[in-house]
C-alpha cells in the first residue's frame, strides 16, 4: 500500500511521482461495485454488514490516499481492504470456513494476472447486476426500489437522496432501514434470475430504471444539478444491463433509447439564468448529437422483434422530436399516433395529458382542450401544475387570455420547483400584457 | 529563531491531528472524492514550488513504549483518537509564517483536521536538515 516507485528509473525522483487521478464520481461508482463483491460473500441477509464494510473500507481510502497519494489501481485497492475487512467480520462472526475459503480465492483473483484481472471486472460487474436484481425485488415497493438501488447501487448519501426527493435525510434513512429489514427477511439469492423467473424480474428493474430516470428528468422539486445525477445513473445502470445476456432485449434496449434521446435535449432545457426553456424556443444546435447517435443505435436495436413496449412508443416519440429540424417541422401526426398506442397500452392520465398536447398541434387548441376534458379521471391531474400550464397554453393560443391567466396562476400555485416557477410566472405576466379577448 | 537571515530554507513538520475516519464518516461520497483531491492537490502544488519535500499517513494503530526499561507498553489506538497524529508533510520554507500560511490553506481544515506546526532544529547532531539549499533557493515562490 506504499506508493509505487517507476521501475524504470534508475536514480529516484526528487519528490513522490503525481499520485493517480480518480475517475469522476469513483467514491460513488465504487461503494455499487464493493456492496455487489461483499453481498456475494456475505449474502444478502447481512446487508449491514457489507454495508458497514464498504463504508469503514471508504474511510480508509480516504484518510489514506488524503496523505499518501491515490494508488495506481484503487479500486483493487479499496477491494483488498473492504475483502479483508469482510474476512475478519466473517472470521468474528464464526461463520464457515467455507466462505473464508472462497473470498481468499476471490482475493486471490483481484490480484491476479492481466487476464483473472479481467474475469474479475466482468465479475464484478455481474454483482452490480445481481445487486439490481435485488434492490428491484416485487418484495420492495416501487419507490423504495429507487430509494435502495440510489443508496447501495448508486451510492448516493441519504442527505442527497433526500434533498433529490425534497425529502428529510431522517425520512429517507428510515425508509431505507425498514426496506433493508424487508429484503434480508425475503430471504432472496444473490443472484441473476433465470429460466422463466428472468422475464417479470428484468420487467421490475426496468421499470425501476425508469422511475430513477424519471425522477431526474421531471425535476418537479429538489436540488437540479443532484436530480440529473440521477438520470444519469439510470443510464449507467441500463447500459450495464442491456450489455448483459440476461439484460439484451428489445425492451431494454427501447428504455435506453429513451433515456438517450431524452438526455440529449438536457442541455438547452435550461437557459443561462437556470430558467426553463420550453421545446418550440430550445436551441437544437445543443443538443446532444452524440447522445441521439447512440439512442437512434439503441432505437434500432429495439426494434429487433414484434414487441411494442410503452419504452418503444416513448422512445419514438423522443426520437421524432429529435430528428426534427425545428420546432415547426416536427411530426406531430406522427407523435400523436404513438400517443394513441402508449394510451392503449397504458391509459394514465398523464399520457392522455401529453397525447392532448399532441391533439393540439395536429387538430388545433380547441381540439386539445376537448381531449383535456375528455380525460377519464382527470381530477387525478388536478393537483398537478402541469394540467394548468397546458391548458393556460391552449387558451392563450385561442386567444383567451383571461382563462389563460387563470391557469397560469394556478399552476404557479402548484408548481414546486424555481425554474417551473418562473417559466409561470413569465407566461402569467404575458398575459397581463395582452389585451383582454 | 525562525527568521533565517542567509534565506537559507528551513524544514517544518505539519502534524496533522484529528484525522480519523469519524471526521469523515458523515461525508457523501462526493464530497469524499473532493477531499482526497483537493488534499492531494494542495500538496502536489507545494511539491511543484519544491516546498514540500515528503509527506505520509501514519496506521492509527499505535504503541506506546514508556517507563524505566520500557517495562509499560500499551497498545493503541488510543481513547484519544483526536489528539493521535494521523500523518505529516515536511515543509522546506522561508520562516514559520510561511509553514503557517501553507498550513492555514489545508482542505481538512474544514473536517475538523488540527495541524501543528514544528521547525525542526537545523542543529541536530544527525544532520535532519539535509537537503541542499540550492534545491529549494531555486524553486519559484
Amino acid at each position: 500500500m506504499t506508493p509505487s516507485v517507476p521501475e524504470s528509473s534508475a536514480v529516484p525522483p526528487p519528490a513522490a511521482p503525481r499520485p493517480a487521478q480518480l475517475v469522476e464520481h469513483f467514491f460513488r461508482h465504487e461503494t455499487g461495485r464493493l456492496h455487489g463483491a461483499l453481498l456475494r460473500l456475505v449474502g444478502v441477509q447481512n446487508f449491514t454488514l457489507a454495508e458497514d464494510v464498504a463504508q469503514e473500507a471508504m474511510l480508509r481510502a480516504l484518510r489514506t490516499w488524503s496523505m499518501g497519494g491515490v494508488p495506481p489501481n484503487p479500486s483493487a485497492w479499496i477491494t483488498r481492504v473492504a475483502l479483508n475487512l469482510a474476512r475478519d467480520a466473517l472470521r468474528h462472526q464464526r461463520m464457515s470456513t467455507a466462505k473464508e475459503t472462497s473470498i481468499s480465492m476471490h482475493h486471490e483473483q483481484m490480484l491476479g494476472t492481466p487476464a483473472a484481472a479481467w474475469a474479475a471486472a466482468h465479475e464484478l460487474r455481474d454483482d452490480a447486476l445481481r445487486l439490481m436484481f435485488v434492490c428491484c425485488h416485487p418484495s420492495v415497493a416501487p419507490d423504495a426500489q429507487v430509494v435502495l438501488a440510489l443508496k447501495v447501487l448508486c451510492g448516493f448519501s441519504t442527505g442527497e437522496i433526500a434533498r433529490a426527493f425534497f425529502s428529510s435525510e431522517a425520512a429517507i434513512a428510515k425508509q431505507l432501514t425498514r426496506t433493508k429489514q424487508r429484503v434480508a427477511e425475503a430471504g432472496l439469492g444473490f443472484e441473476i434470475p433465470e429460466g422463466e423467473n428472468l422475464a417479470p424480474r428484468l420487467d421490475g428493474v426496468l421499470a425501476a430504471l425508469y422511475l430513477l430516470f424519471n425522477e431526474g428528468y421531471k425535476a418537479s422539486a429538489g436540488d437540479r444539478l443532484l436530480r440529473e445525477e440521477l438520470c444519469h445513473e439510470a443510464l449507467r445502470l441500463t447500459s450495464l444491463l442491456v450489455a448483459h445476456a440476461a439484460g439484451n432485449t428489445p425492451r431494454s434496449h427501447a428504455l435506453l433509447a429513451l433515456m438517450l434521446l431524452t438526455a440529449a435535449r438536457f442541455p438547452s432545457r435550461l437557459d443561462v439564468h437556470g430558467d426553463l426553456v420550453r421545446l418550440d424556443d430550445q436551441d437544437r444546435s445543443k443538443w446532444d448529437q452524440a447522445l441521439i447517435e447512440r439512442g437512434l443505435i439503441e432505437l434500432s436495436a429495439a426494434a429487433n422483434g414484434p414487441e411494442l413496449s410503452e419504452y418503444h412508443l416513448q422512445a419514438g416519440i423522443a426520437a421524432l422530436h429529435c430528428m426534427a429540424a425545428d420546432y415547426a417541422s416536427t411530426d406531430w401526426a406522427r407523435i400523436l399516433r404513438h400517443y394513441d398506442e402508449l394510451y392503449r397500452l397504458k391509459s394514465s392520465p398523464v399520457v392522455a395529458l401529453n397525447r392532448a398536447v399532441a391533439v393540439a398541434h395536429v387538430h388545433g387548441p380547441q381540439a386539445g382542450l376537448d381531449a383535456i376534458t375528455a380525460i377519464p379521471q382527470r381530477e387525478r391531474l388536478e393537483s398537478h401544475y402541469l394540467l394548468h400550464a397546458v391548458t393556460g397554453e391552449l387558451h392563450w393560443r385561442m386567444k383567451d387570455h383571461r382563462a389563460a391567466a387563470e391557469d397560469f396562476r394556478r399552476a404557479l400555485q402548484l408548481a414546486q420547483v424555481g425554474p417551473e416557477q418562473l417559466y409561470l410566472s413569465r407566461m402569467l405576466d404575458r398575459t397581463a400584457d395582452a389585451p383582454a379577448a | 529563531m525562525e527568521t533565517n537571515p542567509a534565506s537559507l530554507p528551513s524544514a517544518f513538520l505539519l502534524l496533522f491531528r484529528n484525522s480519523g475516519p469519524e471526521n469523515h464518516a458523515h461525508l457523501s461520497p462526493g464530497e469524499r472524492q473532493r477531499l482526497v483531491t483537493d488534499w492531494n492537490d494542495w500538496f502536489e502544488g507545494l511539491v511543484a514550488q519544491g516546498k514540500a519535500t515528503e509527506g505520509q499517513p501514519l496506521e492509527l494503530d499505535t504503541r506506546v513504549v514508556s517507563g524505566p526499561g520500557g517495562t509499560r507498553i500499551t497498545d493503541g489506538p488510543f481513547p484519544e483518537a483526536k489528539e493521535a497524529i494521523g500523518g505529516y508533510v515536511k515543509l522546506l520554507v522561508r520562516d514559520r509564517d510561511e509553514a503557517t500560511a501553507i498550513a492555514r490553506r489545508h482542505p481538512g481544515l474544514s473536517y475538523g483536521l488540527v495541524i501543528e506546526v514544528r521547525e525542526l532544529t537545523p542543529h541536530c547532531h544527525l544532520g535532519v536538515n539535509t537537503k541542499p539549499a540550492d534545491a529549494a533557493v531555486a524553486a519559484p515562490v
